[in-house]
């Protein structure tokens, strides 16, 4: 009995912080996507009509924008996914060897990971700048044209995607490293006299221990990329045009910028909710074995 | 997780080819220097002055004559009450934050780790964990909307509130991760030596858990400092914390390179050098139960 007051006493603030915080604002705004609540107007419930204008299932079409941010956020969650994966665990692979100094050289790659993005973003106008930014010098020493970062839309989602690829990395990079690293050695020792290839030996040993891991630090980076809005909110302003607006960004500004649309935003936003929710589902069914 | 001194001791998978070593240790230095180059830059542009900030030049004193005007202006003076101001704010708030997602995580996280409990406690974790998967757009309106009716936008402890709810699976995943490893035969001798649950936790637990508190306060400091999408909306005026004043940079007369990139050093220091401290816990801390760590 005593046993049990305890059992509850240590986990129960953390589940009543949750449910006052996180769910309680989860339900307002769910009931707030059922509104047409401006600030500074009287609500009116109006039941799923948000959603079926965003969806474009009241015959009108949908939002444009919610659409075309949307695709956007698609663009750089696969990219960005896709690309620190490569990356990372190219870099881990690199990093799995008799190495001098491998401590002091994780943790400065580990060091982006820590920056706050409203700040990288910053950075990256700097480093993207068209005329005196070191990528343009840097490619035109190598004979390659320079880029208009800002002004062409391709140019502008790179340079999001390439700040936000640089941010990430390191964190594919400590996630496999860590996984190569609890690879036993002897499997490597009996391969090896078979064959000396450093490709054949990370394809068929390294690569299908470490794929585990693999899916589940792709999913991690889904959800983060799929969030993004600090980044383009300081890189590019969503520009030009909005080509660089990511999904987050454009329900921020329609729900706190300018008219406050606060019912539909939130009707935007619950839409993201359902899809993160279908997503940390799918992840914690793979990880959540070791929780027991 | 196998340390990396451990690994080194371990033959290499490659050590046999020796004339490949020296090719993987100038990759592995590449690696190093792309993720380390974009702060060298801020780092030297925030040395320059006005005229020399969009020359594309790098090398101080021998390609331009840096100049300490810029750290002045954003240290000294009038700019310098709003910046310390700022600075003031988010040590505040992350320290706040840190507390109250520490204490509640260590908790939770004991009992996670420590207990059964009936709706199991894989779906508990998760339950704590999942919160870092929902967008922060989706909490932030209706936090807008209730902060007004409790007086507490724009003040420490709302500040506080939000900051410490994102930050909380940090903790409780650390913590748990850490009290799961921790002896169950040390627990168990002393509730028989007439010891409580929470004496246990107090005096046995507790005191040999500092590396952990350490990992936890430092990240939950880091990701509250750089907090800045709730902070825009929920404190723009008295506690505007310095993610705010970075975003802040270019209203005026468009963007001075020279003076965005000494806020963005700023703003970057202090958590960089608190994840130099944390390495060790990185991994756990920060995957969300991807790999043991």
């Amino acid at each position: 009995m005593r046993n049990n007051r305890a059992k509850y006493a240590f986990l129960m603030p953390g589940v009543i912080w949750i449910l006052l915080f996180t769910l309680f604002p989860l339900g307002y705004s769910f009931y707030l996507g059922l509104t047409d609540f401006r600030l500074g107007r009287e609500a009116e419930f109006i039941g799923f009509d948000n959603y079926s204008e965003i969806l474009g299932l009241d015959g009108d079409g949908g939002d444009d924008k919610a659409l075309s941010t949307a695709g956007f956020t698609a663009f750089l969650a696969v990219g960005s996914t896709s690309m620190t994966l490569l990356a990372g665990t190219f870099i881990a692979w690199i990093f799995n060897h008799d190495i001098p100094f491998v401590k002091q050289m994780r943790a400065i790659i580990t060091m982006p990971l820590f920056a706050a993005p409203i700040a990288l973003g910053f950075l990256g106008v700097v480093i993207f700048n068209e005329t005196s930014g070191p990528v343009n010098n840097i490619l035109q020493g190598l004979g390659l044209p320079r880029v208009n970062w800002f002004i062409s839309p391709w140019g502008a989602r790179f340079a999001v995607l390439f700040t936000d690829v640089w941010q990430w990395t390191p964190f594919v990079f400590i996630v496999v490293l860590a996984a190569m690293q609890g690879i036993p050695e002897d499997l490597f020792e009996s391969a090896r006299l078979d064959t000396k290839s450093n490709w054949l030996l990370f394809r068929h040993i390294t690569f299908p221990l470490i794929a585990p891991a693999l899916g589940t630090v792709a999913l991690l980076r889904l959800v983060e990329t799929f969030k993004a809005i600090d980044i383009p909110f300081s890189l590019t302003r969503g520009g030009p045009g909005q080509v660089t607006q990511t999904y987050s960004y454009y329900t921020y500004e329609k729900g706190l910028v300018g008219s406050f649309q606060l019912g539909e935003a939130s009707a935007l936003a619950y839409l993201m909710v359902i899809v993160a929710i279908i997503i940390s589902a799918f992840y914690f069914s793979r990880v959540s074995a070791r929780f027991e | 997780m196998a340390t990396i001194s451990q690994v080194s001791e371990a033959p290499s998978q490659r050590s046999q080819v020796k004339s490949g070593q020296t090719f993987i240790i100038f990759l592995a230095l590449v690696a190093t220097f792309m993720a380390l180059w974009p702060f060298l830059f801020a780092i030297t542009t925030s040395f320059k002055k006005q005229i020399d900030s969009t020359d594309g030049t790098v090398i101080p004193w021998v390609q331009y004559e840096p100049t300490l005007l810029n750290w002045q202006q954003e240290f000294g003076g009038g700019g310098g009450d709003a910046t310390f101001k700022a600075l003031r704010n988010s040590a505040l708030i992350a320290l706040g934050a840190t507390l109250v997602a520490t204490i509640l995580g260590t908790l939770s996280g004991y009992g996670l780790a420590r207990f059964k409990y009936g709706v199991g406690n894989k779906n508990l974790v998760s339950w704590f964990l999942s919160q870092r998967f929902l967008p922060p757009v989706a909490t932030v309106i209706p936090f807008v909307l209730l902060f007004k009716e409790l007086k507490l936008l724009d003040t420490l402890p709302g500040m506080i509130i939000v900051n410490a709810t994102f930050t909380l699976p940090f903790a409780v995943l650390i913590m748990r991760d850490h009290f799961a490893e921790f002896p169950a035969e040390l627990r168990e001798s002393a509730l028989v030596d007439g010891a409580n649950e929470f004496t246990v936790f107090w005096r046995i637990a507790l005191p040999l858990s500092t590396p952990a508190l350490v990992a936890s306060t430092l990240i939950c400091f880091a990701f509250s400092w750089n907090e800045f999408l709730f902070a825009s909306v929920l404190a723009n005026r008295d506690w505007k914390p310095y993610p705010m004043l970075v975003a802040g940079s270019d209203s005026v007369r468009g963007i001075m390179f020279n003076f965005v990139t000494t806020r963005m050093v700023i703003a970057v220091t202090l958590p960089v050098i608190l994840s130099l401290m944390v390495q060790r816990f990185i991994v756990r801390g920060l995957t969300m139960g991807a790999v043991k760590g």
